[in-house]
């Protein structure tokens, strides 16, 4: 701030005069210098969560020196939770990654040797080597990358060109596959296009929530003291919560269930049942809008396929469904009495009765709430269904209160990870490398010769697409749980990670992760700011310029897409993740990677690199680098555009866009405001279309998908209408038996988040909470001979760890069942869990496994 | 009145009196701890005694400084003062802020206490008074100013009853709550766990005695509307105008309440969605 | 040099009309006050022109609307506007 002598004199001269006077006077810029003098604040999307808090980031001589919670952000109008309030501390841990290292020994790459520092060129050059070797040995699945929801949006993006379009392989996943695959699986079969159709105004706007397998107050402690607000300060309003636990959310809860894990499953069903029975459902709304189905049942668990639960399921991973009628579906859910649903749950039936007597109420906006509860589930996509089908019987849907609303646990886990579509089966903006029509649309976007991208069935036109492995495609697609058995069984040799801590997530981490990590046909690389245990467990680290180091973008989990800019520089050699991908494809040439009769097809392809393909196409590189400039003429740095010489973010976002927002797309819904929009609001709930937000969607005058007249419109499905997917009740994988005689469920605390990588390396929030400790019963505790506080030693099948036992923490749990969180990398509870999936979504089940716990 | 109601009615006034004489009784062993405690303020206001610690005076008396509580400590968080040390030389104590008592259900430092220094008569770890917490700083305690902290809470061995979250309106930023921790001396051990786990710099909650301990906010952070008001603006470029799809009679207040439905406050029977009425299913009753 | 402040009274539910009026002044702003008719108005002059602070005072009493002022601080300073301009901090 300037002051001038002449400034100075006159403002006391009005302060003199306005203390006379005894009028206030608005503070103005003269007077308000003091000691934050020379900080450039900038806004900021937090680094953490899927609420997607705004912060301001207060940066001087190059450093964070200050941080604030936006004032002016919707979300969280200035609040922080105790991570945020952390956040500039993230970024300056004292082991921060500096430069690229390599295993060896002699000066020479060696799978068993000891880290050293290479150049960026030397990193790159023996990555393409392996990779390159990889993708002609094994074919498309040869190689893998597994990125994140903690991505920025072209770095998800750029991604997906890359492995999808450049190496011409599907396997490329998201860590979002263990956490929203399963919410996107029952969006895709419900709705037929991804993402809640709510938002977070909702909180204020509902009489009833209920919370599924979601610790809100801990998990989206801004979201929660929003809806804590509500419960409050509206008269009538009431709180039911379920879990297999007792969390911080039962301190508000009106009606508190703790359930027997998979249960949910008949819970649902029950309300569903009693909405019937009751004659309470919303006819009008589910013959104009409603189809009714079922889907297959007894899938499997998504273990391996030698597994002997595997061979006794019927329809292992079966889910295509068929049509049924009212009637058929109101006999399939007739099972589930009130007596049948608290029997199997262990619920009290007058708790049971009032939460479907909740639902069932007309006149009662209801919200439901779901996060890992549902997601992590071997039957995810199923219960998530349930759900939208007590909604779609009471038509308490996609308007203002009335809400199923899946959240998010990573801050761009809608905005990247689903949105640009860096699962294996997807592309950007809901569309699918199932469909051929959804692939052709995306190499005429991207300049490719039709036939680049592999098909899930390695078929176009209904004919073979020809590979540089010299076979055939065949089947391309691969599920993040199926990388690291293919690794293991040596079928995938090259592997990318990149912003998340893999191996620290892997469920069965012993059996299936680590030995093939550590197979030695294999080379690992992963790229992060700290040395994470997957770094550990890596042969080649990248050091990553993190968070506000680089320009990014986050979409939270109500469609909000949020924009930064660079703000300080990424210490040593770090390179952003958007840089390590482009400057990567420059190492591989199109003829290592593409067959001759693809490149036949554009001949000026040839010689070139995936880098000129991909990113240097006339699209990616139309807007040259510029002077990144606030409002007021703050300067910015960009390395990416330093570096390739022109405007990198722009032109990935803006070529995405074509995507969502182009003449002509496959898939209508997901409209983007232009690039340079985003940098001056706080956030954009999408589809944004003529520069307005989008609320609530399928609902007339809302949402400008949804035609004068037309009332409801699920526009996702050709026929406009939400399916109501009837299931039942199956049991969990691995209950508790006599030997492992209590169920174990993994989770998270407020502390902490994702792996801990970072809030781990905050001393406060370290000293808050340091280590994983096993919640537990203090009956099951006294019957083992455990104390508060001893050292016990928990076991699976599978592993074991050492664990101080906690029977008097905040998680509450019922006798037979310990939680424990999976932050700590010291004591890695994925050593216990086991590998199974949602046969559906392919997502991970964390929650129910059996295990047992003795003195150490 | 009969005579059983008679008998009743003095039994009660004999009860009465008696209360008033134990009232002035505990007013007078209150007065004597109160000299006690002036007298022990001579320790550093961070010590604090271990578990079932007699009143200051006495303890000094019974203890024969023989260390044996600081070796039976299994978390190694007892010292014993030294010569210099504003503490009786041999004496034990513990630092909350950095070793907390971790409350061991069976006490091992008072069972190892030969003297009964360390009351013999404290069984339930959860009965002894090592000291108090005090949110002594609400001025830099981020709850106070809604962020969503509480460690100390979620770190209470006792949570619930010895802090509990008092959850208020939070009219600042008009829909959001905030979760205030209210510390019950009633239930409080005075442990230190809360004091250890505060993140501030400096402790905001802290085990009393504590005369004039302050805490501090962090030195980086700062509260977003309150930079926001000082500077008469935003400090980064404000946010533009937004825009909604929004059907007639809906408007959007983006800074203020959020989605307005005009004519939503006026009451009658019916829903606003005739929908609501059409499928009240009047037929079935 | 002079820097002065004043109150400037203006009839009752005038004062973002008369602060309006003192606007049209050349060296003469107002800070506030307009809601409670009591202007917080400063006065400078521009060191080379030759009408001094006070003639503006006098003029300020005649315009319309205004009541009364009263002047609270003074500043009288040799220092060229080179030198008030420079920055401080």
């Amino acid at each position: 701030m300037k002051l001038t002598r002449r400034d100075f004199i006159k403002s006391n001269a009005v302060a003199a005069a306005a203390s006379v006077a005894g009028v206030t006077l608005p503070v103005t810029n003269a007077v308000a210098a003091d000691a934050d003098d020379g900080i450039r604040w900038d806004k900021a999307a937090c680094r953490y969560c899927g609420t997607g808090c705004s912060v301001l980031m207060g940066v001087k001589d190059g450093k964070v020196v200050a941080s604030q919670g936006d004032p002016d952000a919707p979300v969280n109008k200035g609040l922080n939770c105790i991570k945020g309030y952390f956040l500039p501390k993230i970024l300056y841990g004292e082991d921060r990654l500096t430069k690229p290292l390599l295993r060896k020994t002699n000066g020479k790459y060696d799978k068993n040797g000891k880290f050293e520092a290479v150049s960026w060129d030397e990193a790159f050059k023996t990555m393409a080597e392996k990779w390159v070797a990889a993708r002609k040995a094994k074919g498309p699945k040869g190689i893998g990358m597994f990125g994140s929801g903690q991505w920025t949006v072209w770095e998800g993006y750029a991604a997906s060109k890359l492995l999808k379009a450049g190496f011409r392989s599907n396997s490329l996943e998201p860590n979002a596959r263990h956490c929203m695959a399963s919410a996107v699986g029952a969006f895709m079969r419900g709705f037929g296009i991804d993402e809640p159709m709510g938002c977070y105004d909702d909180l204020e706007h509902a009489d009833v929530f209920v919370l599924w397998g979601a610790n809100m107050a801990e998990m989206h402690p801004i979201l929660w003291s929003r809806l804590t607000d509500t419960r409050l300060t509206k008269p009538g309003c009431e709180v039911h919560v379920l879990s297999t636990y007792e969390h911080r959310c039962y301190e508000l809860a009106d009606n508190g269930m703790v359930f027997e894990p998979q249960t949910d499953l008949a819970i649902l069903n029950y309300i569903a049942n009693y909405i019937i029975q009751n004659k309470a459902y919303n006819k009008e709304f589910i013959d104009k809008h409603v189809n009714f189905t079922k889907t297959p049942t007894d899938i499997g668990y998504g273990l391996r396929a030698s597994d002997p639960r595997e061979k006794a399921a019927k329809n292992r991973n079966k889910g295509k469904l068929s049509k049924i009628s009212f009637e058929e579906y109101a006999k399939s859910v007739e099972p589930y009495t009130l007596e049948h649903a608290s029997k199997l749950s262990k619920v009290p039936k007058d708790k049971l009765l009032r939460l479907a007597k909740a639902y069932a109420d007309p006149n009662k906006k209801v919200a439901s709430y779901w996060t890992m509860g549902f997601n992590q589930h071997t039957r995810g996509v199923w219960v998530n269904g349930l759900c939208y089908n007590v909604h779609l019987l009471m038509g308490k849907i996609a308007e203002p209160g009335n809400s199923p609303f899946s959240l998010t646990g990573q801050p761009s886990a809608c905005g990247t990870a689903r949105e640009v579509g860096t699962f294996t089966h997807r592309l950007p903006a809901d569309l699918v490398t199932k469909k051929d029509a959804h692939c052709k649309f995306a190499e005429k976007t991207w300049k490719l010769p039709a036939g680049t991208i592999p098909r899930a069935n390695g078929k176009t036109d209904k004919a073979d697409q020809s590979d540089i492995s010299g076979k055939p495609m065949g089947k391309t697609l691969i599920h993040a749980v199926a990388m690291h058995r293919a690794l293991k069984d040596g079928k995938m040799n090259t592997f990318w990670v990149m912003c998340n801590n893999n191996m620290q997530a892997a469920a069965n981490m012993n059996d299936e992760s680590l030995p093939g990590w550590r197979n030695p046909d294999n080379f690992i690389t992963v790229s992060d700011p700290y040395p994470t245990v997957s770094a550990q467990a890596a042969d080649l680290i990248l050091p990553t310029a993190m968070w506000i180091e680089k320009e990014g973008a986050y979409g939270n989990a109500e469609r909000r897409t949020q924009f930064w800019r660079e703000q300080v520089s990424a210490p040593g050699e770090s390179k952003s993740d958007v840089w390590q991908l482009m400057e990567f494809s420059k190492y591989i040439k199109v003829e290592d990677v593409w067959p001759a009769d693809l490149i036949a097809k554009k001949p000026e392809y040839a010689g070139k690199t995936l880098y000129d393909v991909l990113y240097a196409n006339g699209e990616v590189n139309k807007f040259p680098a510029e002077q990144v400039t606030d409002s007021r003429g703050n300067k910015y740095n960009n390395h990416e555009s330093a570096d390739f010489g022109f405007y990198v973010q722009k032109g990935l976002f803006e070529e995405y866009r074509l995507f969502n927002s182009a003449e002509g797309i496959p898939k209508k819904g997901h409209e983007m405001a232009e690039f340079d929009t985003y940098h001056k609001v706080r956030g954009l709930r999408w589809p944004v279309i003529d520069g307005k937000e989008t609320l609530w969607r399928f609902r007339e005058g809302y949402d400008p998908h949804v035609a004068k007249g037309e009332g409801v419109k699920f526009y996702g499905k050709p026929d406009g209408r939400a399916n109501i997917i009837t299931a039942p009740y199956e049991p969990a994988a691995e209950p508790p038996d006599k030997e492992f005689d209590l169920w174990l469920c993994t989770g998270r605390v407020l502390e902490h988040w994702h792996s801990g990588s970072m809030t781990r390396r905050v001393p406060e929030l370290y000293r808050a909470v340091p280590d994983a400790v096993i919640y537990m019963n203090p009956k099951d505790a006294k019957k083992r001979r455990l104390r508060n506080g001893a050292t016990a030693k928990i076991s699976s099948r599978r592993g074991e760890i050492v664990c101080k036992i906690d029977t008097k923490g905040r998680n509450k749990c019922p006798e037979g069942l310990v939680f424990v969180p999976w932050f700590d990398a010291g004591r890695l509870v994925n050593k216990l869990t086991l590998d199974q999936t949602d046969p559906l979504s392919k997502e991970t089940d964390y929650k129910k496994c059996a295990v047992k716990i003795s003195r150490a | 009145m009969s005579e059983s109601e008679k008998k009743s009615e003095l039994n009660r006034r004999q009860f009465l009196g008696n209360m008033l004489k134990t009232a002035c009784g505990v007013g007078l062993v209150g007065l004597g701890l109160g000299a006690y405690s002036n007298r022990a303020s001579s320790m550093p206001a961070n010590y604090v005694r271990p578990p079932g610690a007699l009143p200051e005076e006495d303890f000094l008396g019974a203890c024969i400084r023989c260390g044996l509580c600081v070796r039976d400590c299994p978390y190694d968080i007892l010292f014993l003062g030294e010569v210099g040390d504003e503490v009786a030389t041999g004496t034990p104590y513990f630092i909350a802020r950095t070793g907390p008592c971790e409350m061991c259900e069976d006490i091992p430092c008072v069972v190892a206490c030969p003297t009964n220094a360390l009351d013999h008569d404290l069984k339930d770890i959860e009965e002894s008074r090592m000291g108090l917490a005090v949110v002594i700083d609400q001025e830099s305690c981020i709850a106070f100013h809604g962020l969503r902290c509480e460690v100390c809470f979620n770190v209470c061995p006792i949570r619930g009853r010895a802090i509990s979250l008092d959850m208020q309106h939070n009219t600042r930023s008009g829909k959001h709550a905030l979760f205030i921790p209210v510390v019950h001396s009633d239930a409080c051990t005075g442990c230190g766990l809360c004091e250890r786990a505060c993140i501030l710099e400096e402790a905001a909650i802290k085990i009393f005695p504590m005369h004039l301990a302050k805490g501090e906010l962090g030195k980086h952070y700062r509260l977003g509307w309150k930079e926001k008001d000082k500077a008469g603006e935003s400090l980064v470029t404000p946010d533009t105008e937004h825009r909604y799809n929004l059907p007639e009679g809906v408007r959007y207040d983006l800074q203020g309440e959020g989605l307005i439905i005009e004519g939503e406050a006026e009451e009658t029977p019916f829903s606003s969605n005739p929908l609501d009425t059409l499928n009240s299913g009047f037929m079935d009753k | 040099m002079n820097i002065c402040s004043l109150i400037v009274h203006t009839k009752p539910a005038s004062g973002p009309l008369v602060s309006e009026r003192l606007q049209a002044f050349h060296g003469v702003e107002v800070h506030g006050g307009l809601e409670e008719d009591k202007l917080i108005v400063t006065v400078e002059d521009e060191g080379e022109t030759v009408s001094p602070v006070s003639d503006k005072m006098n003029a300020l009493r005649d315009v319309e609307g205004v009541v009364n002022t009263v002047l609270i601080y003074h500043y009288g300073g040799e220092e060229s506007m080179e030198e008030m301009n420079r920055e401080i901090n």
